[in-house]
């Protein structure tokens, strides 16, 4: 395999600039997750002292294996959503190593509104186990949390993916074989009483842990019994009378030795074996990436250059490298594990779009996992395209992006728009993990064009009226416009809303890329097939 | 979690984990890799740690493990998380007197139903050819005394149970 | 030479000197039989014998200090001559007596002797009349009502010690005058418990004197040879743990006198088998302490450098044989050293220990004399010490070298010990330099406390290494995650 020589001059004017800015993105994201991580008023992180309870962080801790990785997920969730009152939507999620073993951590984060579920906690939970449903992962279940937010009730409630689903998602996963472990460190009520319940496995903390379907004051408001809540659901009831739970345990460190027997004991099928060679490290530094990032997302930067920092040798076995040369294909190996990477270097032609269908269905039979690297504003328009017939090309790619068998991965680099976000394996097309870069940008069309569309129609509007708007009067309309197609289209608005399943310190890519593979590999492969191409 | 081994009274966290060779070994405050351990028989092995080789005897007796390396003898306990959490946080546990060290009773100076003090002598021990005086930790009734006069106890044995007052 | 008048040796002791007096009879073709408690039934004494009878008390201790079974078991071997080692009823006159009263030899001087020497006070007004020096000193039986105060006129420092007293037992230092009545109360009870004998006397505590021990060897005919000293000053609680021959601290004059006082003062004593006359060294004055009228802890020192098997002396002397040799015939050989090995965490304030031997192996090249084997327990029922090593070289320097090495070479696991503590005393400078006494430890804690993070982490890695969780939740960890470490996004 040939390895990438790099054109980047890391001494140029552009070069630096662009180093500087990203790296500032890398920091402000590094601040926010910080805040969202542990930024909570003195009040609650009292309570929980008072509680005798473990920062939901400190549990992870003790929960994973020490010294190995955890690939945290949608850490930003809800950052743009309730106030940006609801840091995490007040969930852990992550894939992290419990005795050895590869599991989804799903934890509540009690420091946050008790650990209520809001709309957004509900669909992150939903998203954690669809993960462990697509690649086999076990799931462990740090139970805390004081019930469904009522006020917004109608946005997580009734729906297919509302929080009914959680329940679903863990059947479903039981069905398969794929086993959970709930530790309950906090009272269980309604809905979530059934989280620990589903769970092959689970175990109460004394004194601080309850299941129940409805708590004390919904016992007394309906049939007037005085219960307390150890006395309805605790430890000891449930370990010794009702049999709903397995295991109890005297303190959450004692808890959280018992999962870790559990999760020890789980059955650990041969994970699917794909081409794979010793790792070695890319030849650029992947700090380089914050030099190539251009700062303004218009500007075209080749992605071979990305490629490079983020592979094995930065070797790049490349494919038609002649041919339709706006969409970059290739294979290339990641912590040792043979990829094909689809990656923009431009607008999609229709030549683009039948070399990608081509090669990922070459990828597909070849059980090579596919990564795509997006930076695509869409397909090319005008009248000599459709007359070539660049729909029905466009549609083949999506037809195989839809159908491969093999896990795909998506890395939102740059700008990600219009039905190029689809065929380049957008969140709709059931990639295993989609991850965004600090810079991206998501939205039907560019905010530059969608503000200018916008503003037309507004203009149109006034001129049917008999109005005519001056320049100024235009830009009046035009600047709230673009700035909130601005705001809507930024990467912490799209992980905000779980359109993702986290935003990357581009540096981070290769490892995050490592985990998310070796995680999908927990799940087999199943045999190519197709749907039908429109030739 | 980490692992967790007792010697003399203090515990030491440590995680092992696997490398391309050998393993390294996280310790509170440095990480030393390469180690290695080559057993050569049921009592001894070769420790190869940062380069170095250490033959090392040993004897693992259920969680102590016993071990003499470059002349010196360390017995370590290994903690299992297991019983370690379930132990702590209990609250019913009785107050008890223990051994400080093994000896032999000489004399006992409370019956059960006494009322003691903090600081009370409950009896005197012989060990060591000096006498001790086994005082009782805190106020309380004694509730049982577990030994006789001329009877011989190992370390940390119980020696005399106490209540509470009102309990 | 005429054939001994017995052929069988009863041994009414155990642990190391039970075993080590084995080894010699079978050298002189004597059968040997031991008496033991249940308690010591796989210790390398029972084991070595030709016989072994068991006897039984309250206690293992009561057992063995119990006159009638062991009589009754030298009878049952049908033994001739009784060796009664060290400690236990080694000095116990009433017993020797009971032993000669009914026709077997006792291995030791004569019973008189052993009360003259017994009795602390006797001893010491005999010593003094004789015209040898001893400690100034008050005796409570002189006037029982004004001991404390004559006591306390004498002044601080000194030292409380039982009458009948052996060993350090009993024993209490006042450097506060205040607490001298606590300690005369103290060490009354324990006198009271360990001797059946509750008097005292004080004397003058000499602070940090050296203790040098002179070994004589005494016959029927009056025939009294001294073996040269021993330096014993490397001690705690008043038990010695280190002994050497010869003594860093003596000039050859020094020598000389010291040894030659200790040949009159047996000779005064008619004294008729092994003993030892004991002596506080200060400067160039030496005062006598006691003597001992049996076989010493650490009487292999001697043996290594004078050639002489002392057990086998004891025997030819309690056969009534002359001694075959003159003082011009034992010349003193090279240098000499006895590490003791304790059951005990000298870290710990010198806590005894116990377990079961779960791993022995002894260095090469040295002298062991051993009271344990694999497999025994060690309990807290006797004395602590386990067994001896000595070495024995050219010079001091290269024997505190052997020492070392071999103190470091000793694999014990399952009983904690006093080995390293050991190994740092001989390798600490001030012990290489000959520059010590008997509050030597006291005076430098640090050699009890030992380094406690000293070389943790190779014995936390082999730990680690050898326990089937740690190892097995290493390798559990897929290469992939182990590779990648700690890291977090």
């Amino acid at each position: 395999m040939q390895r990438i020589g790099s054109a980047a001059d890391v001494d140029s004017q552009e070069f630096r600039r662009n180093d500087l800015h990203n790296r500032q993105l890398a920091a402000e994201l590094k601040e926010r997750q910080r805040l969202a991580r542990f930024d909570r008023p003195e009040k609650d992180i009292e309570r929980l002292r008072r509680q005798n309870k473990l920062f939901v962080r400190n549990r992870i801790a003790a929960l994973l294996d020490p010294e190995t990785p955890f690939l945290e997920l949608s850490t930003l969730a809800a950052n743009k959503a309730y106030n940006g009152e609801v840091p995490g939507a007040a969930q852990v999620v992550g894939i992290g190593i419990v005795a050895g073993r590869e599991v989804i951590v799903h934890a509540d984060d009690s420091s946050v509104k008790s650990g209520a579920w809001y709309p957004l906690s509900v669909k992150k939970i939903v998203r954690a186990l669809d993960i462990a449903i697509e690649n086999r992962l076990p799931v462990v279940h740090l139970c805390d949390c004081a019930g469904g937010f009522l006020p917004l009730q109608a946005e997580f409630f009734a729906d297919r993916y509302h929080a009914g689903r959680i329940l679903r998602n863990q059947s479903i996963l039981s069905r398969m074989g794929v086993p959970q472990v709930a530790i309950v460190m906090g009272q269980c009520t309604a809905a979530g009483a059934y989280v620990p319940a589903l769970s092959e496995y689970n175990i109460v903390v004394e004194g601080t842990g309850a299941i129940f379907l409805g708590g004390p004051p919904v016992v007394k408001a309906a049939t007037g019994e005085q219960v307390s809540a150890q006395e309805l659901g605790g430890a000891l009831m449930h370990t010794s009378v009702s049999g709903t739970s397995d295991y109890f345990a005297t303190s959450e460190l004692h808890a959280i030795a018992i999962a870790r027997n559990v999760v020890a004991r789980f059955h650990q099928p041969a994970k699917t074996c794909i081409d794979r060679v010793a790792p070695e490290p890319p030849a650029y530094d992947a700090s380089e990436l914050y030099g190539i990032i251009p700062e303004d997302a218009r500007a075209q930067f080749d992605m071979r250059e990305i490629i490079a920092r983020l592979v094995d040798g930065s070797r790049f076995d490349e494919y038609q490298p002649r041919y339709a040369t706006s969409l970059v294909c290739g294979f290339a190996r990641l912590y040792g594990y043979q990829v094909g990477i689809v990656a923009n270097n431009g607008v999609l032609f229709g030549d683009s779009a039948l070399k990608g269908a081509h090669f990922i269905q070459i990828c597909d039979k070849n059980r090579t996992p596919l990564l795509f690297l997006q930076n695509v504003t869409g397909f090319m328009v005008g009248r000599e395209y459709e007359r070539r017939g660049i729909t029905k090309d466009g549609a083949k790619l999506i037809m195989t992006v839809s159908s491969a068998s093999v896990p795909k991965f998506t890395i939102i680099c740059n700008s990600s728009h219009g039905a190029g976000t689809y065929a380049m394996s957008g969140r709709a097309f059931d990639p295993r993990f989609v991850f965004s870069w600090p810079n991206s940008q998501i939205s039907a069309m560019g905010a530059e064009q969608a503000a200018g569309v916008l503003t037309h129609v507004k203009a149109r509007q006034l001129a049917r009226n008999g109005g005519r708007l001056s320049e100024q009067e235009l830009a009046g309309i035009r600047e709230p416009v673009l700035e909130e197609y601005r705001e809507r289209s930024s990467a912490y608005y799209a992980t905000s809303e779980l359109w993702d399943d986290g935003i990357l310190d581009p540096v981070d890519t290769r490892t995050a890329l490592a985990i998310a593979l070796s995680a999908s590999l927990n799940a087999p492969i199943d045999a190519p097939q197709y749907g039908v191409f429109r030739m | 979690m980490y692992h967790s081994f007792e010697v003399d009274g203090v515990d030491h966290t440590l995680w092992l984990s696997a490398s391309r060779h050998g393993y390294r070994l996280h310790l509170r405050d440095e990480v030393i890799a390469p180690v290695a351990f080559t057993e050569r028989s049921d009592s001894s092995g070769i420790l190869t740690i940062a380069g170095q080789s250490e033959p090392v005897r040993f004897v693992i007796d259920g969680e102590l493990i016993h071990l003499h390396i470059r002349g010196r003898t360390r017995t370590l306990r290994y903690i299992d998380p297991l019983g370690a959490y379930a132990a702590g946080n209990d609250g019913t546990c009785p107050l008890v007197a223990r051994a400080p060290m093994p000896g032999r009773v000489v004399a006992i100076t409370v019956s059960p139903g006494d009322s003691v003090s903090a600081g009370t002598a409950l009896m005197m021990i012989e060990s060591m050819k000096l006498e001790t005086i086994i005082r009782s930790p805190q106020d309380g009734i004694v509730e049982r005394i577990h030994v006789k006069e001329n009877e011989s106890f190992e370390h940390d044995a119980v020696l005399v149970t106490l209540s509470k007052e009102g309990f | 030479m005429p054939q001994l008048p017995f052929d069988t040796v009863l041994i009414a002791n155990r642990g190391e000197i039970a075993a080590r007096i084995v080894k010699t009879l079978r050298k002189l073709g004597l059968r040997s039989a031991v008496a033991y408690h249940e308690i010591d039934a796989r210790t390398p004494a029972v084991s070595m014998a030709d016989l072994a009878i068991q006897i039984s008390g309250n206690t293992p201790i009561a057992s063995y200090l119990d006159t009638r079974q062991i009589i009754a078991a030298a009878d049952q071997a049908r033994a001739g001559a009784l060796h009664p080692g060290y400690g236990l009823l080694s000095e116990n006159a009433e017993f020797a007596r009971a032993v000669t009263d009914t026709g077997i030899a006792f291995i030791g001087p004569l019973p008189d002797t052993i009360e003259l020497m017994g009795d602390k006070i006797r001893a010491r007004n005999f010593v003094q009349s004789n015209g040898f020096p001893v400690t100034p000193c008050v005796i409570e039986e002189d006037d029982p009502a004004t001991f404390a105060s004559r006591a306390q006129a004498m002044g601080a420092p000194l030292l409380v010690k039982p009458s009948a007293g052996g060993g350090g037992k009993g024993m209490r230092i006042v450097r506060d005058l205040n607490t001298l009545e606590a300690a005369i109360e103290q060490a009354r009870s324990e006198a009271g418990r360990y001797f059946g004998d509750a008097r005292l006397y004080a004397e003058r505590h000499l602070e940090y004197p050296r203790h040098i021990e002179v070994q004589v060897l005494g016959d029927r005919l009056g025939n009294v040879v001294h073996l040269y000293e021993r330096e014993c000053s490397v001690q705690r609680r008043f038990q010695k743990i280190i002994e050497e021959t010869p003594s860093p601290a003596l000039s050859q004059e020094l020598r000389a006198r010291i040894c030659d006082t200790a040949v009159r003062i047996a000779r005064a004593a008619n004294y008729r088998n092994a003993g030892t006359v004991e002596f506080l060294l200060s400067g160039d004055d030496f005062y006598f302490l006691e003597m001992n009228t049996r076989l010493q802890v650490e009487h292999p020192v001697t043996e290594m450098i004078t050639g002489v098997d002392l057990v086998a002396e004891q025997i030819y002397a309690a056969a009534g044989r002359e001694l075959a040799f003159s003082q011009s015939d034992i010349v003193s050989n090279g240098h000499a050293i006895e590490l003791r090995l304790y059951a005990e965490a000298p870290e710990r304030g010198y806590a005894p220990t116990t377990g079961k031997v779960l791993l022995l192996e002894y260095p090469n090249d040295v002298r062991i004399d051993s009271g344990i084997m694999q497999g025994q327990h060690i309990t807290p029922a006797f004395d602590p010490m386990l067994a001896k090593i000595i070495v024995h070289s050219p010079s001091r320097m290269e024997s505190v070298l052997k020492a070392h090495r071999a103190v470091r070479e000793l694999v014990l696991l399952g009983c904690e010990t006093n080995a390293n503590l050991l190994a740092r005393i001989v390798s600490d400078e001030a012990f290489l330099g000959g520059h010590f006494h008997v509050g030597y430890l006291e005076q430098n804690p640090h050699l009890a406390a030992g380094n406690f993070s000293a070389g943790m982490s190779a014995f936390l890695a082999s730990a680690a290494l050898l326990t089937r969780p740690v190892r097995d939740s290493a390798d559990a960890v897929p290469e992939l995650h182990s590779a990648l470490g700690n890291w977090r996004n």
